[in-house]
């Protein structure tokens, strides 16, 4: 193949290189600020390289920092976060390939309309059902607990892991399921050892909007975690919008940094299915 | 051994009528094939006796018994799907033994049922590979192995062959038959190839838009088909069929066509035949033989070309604008040009109510 550096090509890369940059140069920022001393900060510009390699502001935002009267940093709220995830994943994606199996395959009745609420439940702003939730938890007694909070993650998450986990399985052959009918598996014994071992491609994609969707909540953790299940983003935002004195941009930084790592990692580590994730919604619905 | 008796199905799919009051009676050990175009209901009916499916109407009796209610695998069958359906993620060995440990038999007893039916298949040395490893061949013996181990007296066939490559289908087919005999259990096999079902079938059961057009042996279905659906679907190439209108005289009777008159006196009619009536004359290619020493029945012929079979030729004829083959020998087909005289006996040819389509 030869390659011709035609004017649309230089055009491309022109365009490709400013987009690139617009979303590094604050990425860059972060980076840079979080790595000076405070000194260097409010003497220099904002991107200007750090003097040296100094990682005081990352162990602060992570052990040490004040957020109101508490100084733990933001590794409470970390561990908070990865409970939270774990388990409104954990449920979510079990209910979700379960029920998404039972609308592509089984004979349920009415799955047309099901699907119909599902989908406006998929759509339908979150913040709008905020305060019902709220007195329901209240009269139940799980508001402001961990179990508050998971219930409504794998509530909120539920309807779009659904659709993922049943446009997969609408495409499994019929004939599969009916031969596992003649062998005399019943519902839970096919989708445990014949669906479910299939479902590796689509567990992951789901997993990680799962996973994302939980690390990145900051409402939900807010009003429904409670003060002892606080998850990082919102210990981040106290870290950010509590402090007395002077602006510590740096402790900031890195506390944003290590709160936005986990989703990134997960990101790279696995963008190939992200990308096959958003599609599997977007193409049949 | 394993009776099927099928009393009035019926299944609508909304508006759709899939089978329409469907009876059919099988005896153990025979080997029944459903034939028909895609669409007539063939392979829901497979599924009624499977179990697969819901029924709006009707009775299905295994051995005696009022199964109509029960899940498949309360009826002890086995079943082979078109696309085999094998379980991707397990080796053969487990797709063949997930219905034994599903059903909690002995693991000892599991391992000897596979073993048997692996050798019976010869598929070995083929257990420990999954199903994407296998070829298509193999896979269909996994899937018929599946079947095999649960020593089910009833076979159910879903076009099971239609999947394979036209060499291995003849393979199959044989083995499939060999099977049968091997095992004396009762098959019941869904297909639209009529060469499947008049090699395989110890009676076919020929349908059309949910209704059984004629039950019967294939030597039965081939030299006296009931209607005319199944006249034309039954036979390659098919019968010769000329339109024309029934003429009785003096206890003769002849049929009025575009290209003339033949004599059907002799033809073993099941009512009186009604002058005047509207019939069409159906002739099997090998039926017909050129000159006059065939049998009373006469036709005058136009040749259009010869096709060698190898075996046989096959003279494409017209006859008053009527297309019609005739199977000769090749040496004959070779010396064959322009008009020639063509006959008949007429007891053995079929006589249409054109109308209605049935057999007179």
């Amino acid at each position: 193949m030869t390659r011709h550096l035609t004017p649309a090509r230089i055009g491309i890369y022109a365009f490709l290189i400013i987009s690139a940059a617009f979303f590094l140069i604050p990425f860059f920022v972060i980076v840079t600020t979080s790595l000076k001393t405070v000194d260097e900060i409010r003497g220099g510009s904002i991107f200007e390289l750090p003097q040296a390699l100094d990682f005081s502001a990352w162990t602060k935002a992570w052990g040490t920092a004040c957020i109101g009267r508490d100084c733990a940093g933001i590794s409470p709220g970390f561990f908070n976060s990865v409970k939270i995830m774990v388990l409104s994943t954990g449920i979510s994606l079990f209910v979700a390939a379960l029920n998404g199996f039972a609308l592509a395959q089984w004979r349920v009745p009415h799955d047309g309309k099901i699907l119909a609420m599902l989908l406006l439940g998929a759509f339908l702003p979150y913040q709008v059902m905020l305060y019902p939730l709220v007195r329901m938890f209240s009269i139940a007694g799980i508001n402001q607990s961990l179990a508050g909070v998971v219930l409504v993650h794998v509530l909120f998450g539920l309807p779009i892991l659904i659709l993922i986990f049943r446009n997969f399985y609408i495409s499994l052959p019929a004939e599969l399921i009916k031969a596992a009918r003649v062998d005399g598996a019943g519902f839970f014994q096919t989708f445990f050892r014949i669906v479910l071992p299939m479902s590796v491609n689509v567990i992951i994609v789901a997993a990680i909007l799962s996973v994302t969707g939980v690390w990145n909540d900051y409402l939900l953790g807010l009003i429904f975690a409670g003060r002892e299940n606080l998850p990082m983003t919102v210990a981040l935002a106290g870290l950010v919008g509590t402090q007395i004195g002077v602006p510590e941009y740096n402790v900031n930084m890195a506390a944003t940094l290590i709160t936005a790592l986990p989703p990134l990692l997960l990101y790279l580590a696995s963008g190939r299915y992200f990308v096959r994730g958003v599609t599997a919604g977007a193409v049949k619905g | 051994m394993t009776t099927v008796q099928l009393n009035k199905l019926s299944r609508y799919y909304g508006t759709y009528h899939a089978l329409r009051d469907v009876s059919l009676s099988v005896q153990s050990g025979e080997f029944i094939v459903l034939l028909g175009p895609s669409g007539c209901g063939k392979s829901t009916l497979l599924s009624a006796i499977a179990g697969l499916d819901d029924l709006q109407g009707g009775q299905v009796l295994l051995d005696n018994q009022d199964v109509t209610k029960q899940e498949p695998s309360r009826r002890n069958i086995g079943m082979v799907f078109q696309s085999y359906a094998l379980y991707p993620t397990m080796t053969a060995r487990q797709n063949l033994s997930f219905g034994l440990e599903v059903a909690r038999t002995p693991k000892a007893e599991i391992n000897q049922r596979v073993e048997w039916a692996a050798q019976v298949l010869q598929l070995t040395p083929l257990l420990n590979r999954k199903p994407g490893q296998l070829s298509g061949g193999q896979r269909q013996r996994v899937a018929i192995g599946r079947a095999l181990v649960r020593k089910s007296n009833l076979f159910l066939f879903d076009e099971p062959l239609s999947n394979l490559d036209a060499k291995l289908r003849t393979e199959m087919r044989v083995e499939i038959k060999a099977l049968h005999e091997r095992l004396g259990a009762t098959f019941i096999y869904v297909t639209h190839d009529q060469i499947e079902a008049m090699t395989l079938a110890s009676k076919i059961a020929v349908m059309r838009s949910g209704v059984i057009e004629q039950f019967g042996p294939p030597e039965e279905l081939y030299d006296r088909p009931a209607s005319l659906f199944v006249a034309d679907f039954l036979g390659s190439p098919s019968m010769n069929q000329l339109a024309g209108t029934l003429r009785v005289e003096d206890g003769r009777v002849f049929v009025e066509h575009a290209g003339g008159r033949s004599e059907v006196t002799g033809y073993p009619f099941a009512a009186p035949p009604k002058d005047g009536l509207e019939v069409v004359l159906g002739l099997r290619p090998e039926q017909l033989s050129i000159g006059e020493g065939g049998g009373a029945g006469r036709l005058t012929v136009r040749l259009l070309l010869i096709e060698p079979l190898g075996a046989d030729s096959l003279a494409w004829c017209e006859v008053g604008g009527q297309r019609m083959s005739v199977r000769v020998p090749p040496a004959l087909a070779r010396s064959l040009s322009g008009e020639l005289p063509v006959s008949f006996a007429p007891a053995t040819v079929s006589l249409f109510d054109k109308t209605i389509g049935h057999r007179l």
